[in-house]
């Protein structure tokens, strides 16, 4: 498909998944995000990458899925990823819920167990 | 063996520990604490002060015999009370009472929780408000509620409980071991209960005396109450769907 026959919306779109891919590559280098978050938001900016630039691409996954207009299976499946996307967080999120629990429980009992030998330490110097 | 009708002390080492979680409690603590100590002298004390932002540490650090445990973040009750069996697990004491920080709680009904352990030779006992005492007068929702869990204990774990929510307990090393590694730390008491008896242990309920709160408020307000219960029971169900592990 030559450059010229593409539309305003596909311009936009291939923008918009540039700057995605541009943003996560830059904040991964920047360890900003871990590897392992990146690859969800890697494979949405290629998705809406290859969704744009292939236009028949979308016209004919829509007609197999059997939605007639073509952005809304588009909207459906981007919606998909982000469900996706969000459940990993909540995942991510009550796994440093419970880590923070125990290291907040752990330096309680520290402390208590830092006071304890200091405690014992001045009675043996008097 | 000996019949073992409260704490007790061996060579001047407690075999029971009272683990007191307090979250803002300046006005009650000293109460509380005087009282534990006047009731049971045999006990070592230990207050978990849930990141309190007035001077319940200070009050707590003012008497002999107590320690405490100062959370750099407030973890709630559950995550408090967790603190504290981790302590006692490594301190070997043999039995733990959870007695909260807001002084409903009263010390010299310790001992009827240890007659019931000793009785039914069961691993938590869960004093009671509404078994057998009539002391506390509370409103016909409560009530509901407390029907309601009682309906709910009976049918997911074939346990009788009136009080589920009370957290007036004493707990055995054997139920400590398996609370140290998994306490819920929002509504933890209904979610033990299940707990423990997948764990195969031993669960009874004894009444006791119970009073008003003197200062504060209760945390579930009459607004608040059924969206409390949805909670509660969804923690109940989970903790029923979940694998032992």
């Amino acid at each position: 498909m030559p450059a010229g026959s593409f539309d305003k919306i596909q311009w936009l779109g291939i923008i918009f998944s540039l700057i995605i891919l541009i943003s996560v590559i830059f904040l991964v280098r920047e360890r900003l995000i871990k590897e392992k978050y990146s690859l969800v938001w890697l494979l949405i900016g290629l998705f809406v990458f290859v969704m744009s630039v292939f236009r028949g691409l979308l016209e004919g996954f829509s007609a197999l899925i059997g939605v007639d207009y073509a952005p809304s299976a588009f909207f459906a499946l981007l919606i998909a990823f982000a469900y996706l996307l969000l459940l990993n967080l909540s995942v991510s999120i009550s796994g440093l819920k419970a880590q923070n629990k125990a290291i907040t429980q752990e330096v309680g009992l520290l402390r208590l167990r830092v006071e304890e030998l200091e405690k014992a330490r001045t009675r043996t110097d008097l | 063996m000996l019949q073992k009708l409260g704490p007790e002390r061996h060579n001047g080492i407690a075999d029971t520990l009272i683990v007191v979680p307090a979250f803002n409690e300046q006005n009650n603590i000293r109460g509380v604490l005087r009282e534990i100590q006047a009731s049971l002298p045999e006990v070592d004390i230990l207050v978990v002060n849930d990141c309190s932002h007035d001077s319940t540490a200070v009050i707590a650090r003012e008497f002999d015999g107590v320690c405490v445990i100062d959370l750099p973040c407030n973890l709630g009750i559950g995550g408090a009370m967790q603190t504290g069996f981790k302590y006692a697990l490594n301190k070997d004491y043999q039995y733990v009472v959870q007695v909260d920080g807001d002084g409903q709680h009263v010390p010299s009904e310790v001992g009827a929780l240890f007659e019931k352990m000793q009785q039914e030779r069961c691993d938590m006992v869960i004093g009671s408000r509404f078994l057998g005492v009539d002391s506390f007068r509370t409103t016909w929702c409560r009530r509901m509620g407390i029907k309601v869990f009682y309906c709910l204990f009976r049918a997911l774990v074939n346990t009788r409980i009136t009080d589920g929510t009370s957290g007036f307990r004493l707990y055995n090393r054997k139920s400590l071991q398996v609370l140290a590694r998994f306490y819920s730390s929002d509504y933890p008491e209904p979610d033990a209960i299940v707990l423990l008896k997948k764990h195969g242990l031993r669960v009874a309920e004894v009444g006791v005396e119970m009073r008003q709160r003197e200062h504060g408020e209760s945390s579930i307000t009459p607004i608040k109450s059924p969206y409390y219960m949805a909670k509660v029971i969804l923690t109940i169900l989970f903790s029923c769907a979940r694998a032992r592990r």
